[in-house]
C-alpha cells in the first residue's frame, strides 16, 4: 500500500532541485528582510533545504545511510527548535530596547 | 507516469511556491503562515523518501512549535503589513540579484551532483523494490522508527547525548534572555 501510493520518483534530481529552491529563498528572504523574524524564516528556509538534501542523499545511497541520514535531519532538527527559541528570546530582548524588531534600527548593543 | 508522482510533482510546485510566498510576502503573517505550508510540504517530501519518522518529527517540531515561536515574534514588529519596512528598489534588485547567482549555484551543484552518477542503480533501495517488495517494506518502512531508535541509543549516543545537554542549556540561556532585569 504505502510503496504504491508513496514512492517517489527514482532520481535524485528532484529532491536536489527543491533543496536548491529552499536555500535561495532562505537567502533572499534574509538579504531582503528588515524585520528579525522575516528574518529567522528565512534561516529556517535555509535549514530545511540542508536537512532535505542529506536525507535525498542518504535514502539513495543504501539502507545504512538512509538511516544515519535521517538521524542526522533528526539531530539538525533539534538544532533549529533549540536556535529558533534563542531567536525569539533575542527578538523579545530587542524588541525591549527598541520597541521594534527592526534589524536596521539595532545599531548598539546598548540603547 | 505512475499514480505517485502524480502526488509528487504537484507537492514540489507548493513547496517552492510556498518558500517563494514566504521570502516575499509583504505581510509577515502571510509570510509565516507561507512558512508553515512550506515545512508542511518538506514532511510530505520526507514521506516520499521513506522517512515517516523524520515527517512525523518535522509536523511536531516545525509546524507544532517553531511556526508557533515565530507567529509570537510576528506580534512584536510594529510594521506587521510591511508598509513601512518593506523594501524599496535598492533592497529588490540587492534580492534579485542574490536570487540568481545563489540560485544559480545551488541549482548547478544539484544538476551535477545529480548527473554524476551520485545514483549507483545497484545500492538504491529503490531497485531492491523492484526485485523483492517484501524485504523492502520490513527492512525500511515499518521497522524504520525501530532501527533509528537502536542506532540513536548505540552509534549516535554521544551525539545524542551531547545535543540533549545543549537543548537544556538553551532553554536555561533563553529564560536569561527574557528574564526582567532586577534593577
Amino acid at each position: 500500500m504505502n510503496d504504491i501510493l508513496l514512492l517517489g520518483p527514482e532520481s535524485l534530481a528532484p529532491y536536489l532541485w527543491v533543496g536548491a529552491m529552499l536555500f535561495t529563498f532562505g537567502i533572499v528572504a534574509c538579504v531582503v528582510r528588515r524585520n528579525a523574524v522575516g528574518y529567522l524564516i528565512g534561516i529556517e528556509l535555509m535549514l530545511n533545504a540542508g536537512v532535505l538534501n542529506a536525507v535525498a542523499y542518504g535514502r539513495f545511497r543504501g539502507i545504512q545511510a538512509a538511516a544515519d541520514a535521517q538521524i542526522l535531519g533528526l539531530f539538525a532538527i533539534a538544532l533549529a527548535a533549540a536556535e529558533a527559541a534563542v531567536a525569539l528570546a533575542l527578538v523579545y530582548a530587542v524588541f525591549r530596547t527598541f520597541r521594534d524588531v527592526d534589524l536596521d534600527l539595532v545599531r548598539t548593543l546598548r540603547s | 507516469m505512475s499514480p505517485s508522482l502524480l502526488l509528487f510533482w504537484p507537492l514540489v510546485a507548493l513547496v517552492v511556491a510556498a518558500s517563494a510566498a514566504a521570502a516575499l510576502a509583504r505581510n509577515l503573517v502571510y509570510a509565516a503562515l507561507s512558512l508553515g505550508v512550506c515545512l508542511a510540504g518538506v514532511a510530505g517530501l520526507y514521506l516520499f523518501l521513506q522517512a515517516e519518522y523524520l515527517a512525523v518529527i518535522q509536523m511536531i517540531v516545525y509546524v507544532g512549535g517553531i511556526l508557533i515561536l515565530i507567529l509570537f515574534g510576528v506580534m512584536f514588529s510594529r510594521d506587521l503589513l510591511g508598509t513601512r519596512t518593506h523594501p524599496g528598489w535598492g533592497a529588490r534588485i540587492q534580492g534579485a540579484l542574490v536570487f540568481l547567482v545563489v540560485g544559480a549555484a545551488a541549482g548547478r551543484t544539484a544538476w551535477v551532483a545529480a548527473r554524476q552518477g551520485m545514483v549507483p542503480a545497484s545500492a538504491s533501495p529503490l531497485s531492491a523494490v523492484r526485485s523483492d517488495p517484501t524485504t523492502w517494506v520490513g527492512n525500511i518502512a515499518t521497522d524504520a522508527p525501530v532501527h533509528l531508535g537502536s542506532l540513536l541509543m548505540d552509534a549516535w549516543l554521544a551525539p545524542f547525548l551531547v545535543i540533549a545537554m545543549l537543548l537544556t542549556v538553551v532553554l536555561v540561556a533563553a529564560l536569561g534572555l527574557v528574564r526582567k532585569e532586577s534593577a
